[in-house]
């Protein structure tokens, strides 16, 4: 899954959401480092709605646009789940071996 | 007295009406269901007085359009979408080789002229036939591929016979002997007819099967 997959349903796990609202959301998790442009953004959304990830919530108009919020689908879930734990594993073994190594190299400074 | 407001319309007009021709790079189907929201994303995110696209912005909607092109189309089964692509690869090699016929025609003439006087005429003929013939072949490939792509269940059968035809007259310049005299020639013809077969395996394959016997035709 590519970062910029992951950290958009990441946006939508908390609750429902429309397109620039998502970018202001994934702007704020990754701390300022991805900014979502609008391009890559719908052509995400579009795949994301045709394997049935996301969802269409509802649509509004606002000063004369068309706003629309998407949601997490169960599927979307599960998937995004998936994904969390498999980085989560990844980092974890990162983290571990660093740990070790750091531990070496400070045994090694003291003897 | 309203001139500054004025003016703020204005721009964000002409801002608008950029990305428009942006957005008009994109498939239909995907306009028609996200390009009135997509622009109220672009205009949200512009700071005010900006009139037209970012390169950045730009560069990113560009890019996005041919992702979705390059993509297979919702409910295409990898096949069509593996033989719509031959057959495109297989209408650029008849062009390029359209090219090499037109830019080496003099080279061919004045070497058919040296060697073989006698052959000169029927070989041109042969040059000229090409010349007009391919355009009309590569206008099928793509028409085929464009019908393919939508799942049309005609052209299935239009390309099957389109490939029969290429084999025959492939059979044909084989018994004529063009392998020794133009062994290129032969080795292009085999190399666009490997593509054709392989385009119609994978059209025929049960895998695409579904894709062309919906009920309704995948329109749009």
């Amino acid at each position: 899954m590519q970062e910029a997959t992951f950290l958009i349903l990441t946006a939508l796990a908390a609750g429902t959401q429309h397109g620039y609202g998502i970018i202001s959301d994934v702007s704020e998790i990754s701390g300022g480092r991805v900014k979502l442009l609008a391009g890559t953004l719908y052509t995400a959304l579009d795949r994301l709605r045709a394997d049935g990830l996301i969802g269409v919530d509802r649509e509004e108009i606002v000063d004369n646009r068309l706003r629309r919020y998407y949601r997490l689908t169960p599927a979307g879930e599960q998937r995004l789940a998936e994904e969390a734990a498999r980085l989560q594993a990844h980092a974890t073994a990162a983290l571990r071996r660093l740990k070790v190594n750091l531990n070496l190299n400070l045994a090694g400074g003291v003897a | 007295m309203n001139e500054p407001e004025l003016h703020g319309m204005n721009d964000s007009a002409s801002l608008e009406r950029g990305y428009r021709r942006l957005l008009a790079c994109y498939p239909k189907a995907f306009r028609r269901e996200n390009e009135e929201e997509i622009l109220a994303v672009l205009m949200a995110c512009a700071p005010d007085g900006q009139t037209r696209p970012s390169l950045e912005a730009s560069i990113d909607l560009l890019k996005g359009a041919v992702r979705l092109r390059l993509r297979p189309r919702a409910g295409q089964p990898r096949t069509v979408f593996a033989a719509v692509r031959l057959m495109w690869a297989g209408a650029l090699a008849e062009l390029a080789a359209l090219i090499t016929i037109i830019a080496t025609a003099g080279s061919v003439k004045a070497a058919v002229m040296h060697g073989y006087p006698s052959a000169a005429g029927s070989v041109m003929t042969h040059v000229r036939v090409d010349e007009v013939g391919m355009p009309i072949v590569i206008g099928v490939w793509l028409v085929l591929a464009w019908a393919l792509n939508r799942g049309r269940d005609a052209a299935r059968f239009g390309f099957a016979s389109f490939f029969l035809l290429t084999t025959m007259s492939m059979i044909i310049a084989m018994a004529q002997g063009d392998a020794v005299y133009a062994p290129a020639d032969v080795i292009a013809a085999a190399a666009v007819w490997s593509l054709a077969l392989a385009a119609v395996v994978l059209i025929f394959l049960p895998a695409s099967n579904r894709y062309y016997r919906q009920e309704a035709p995948v329109l749009v």
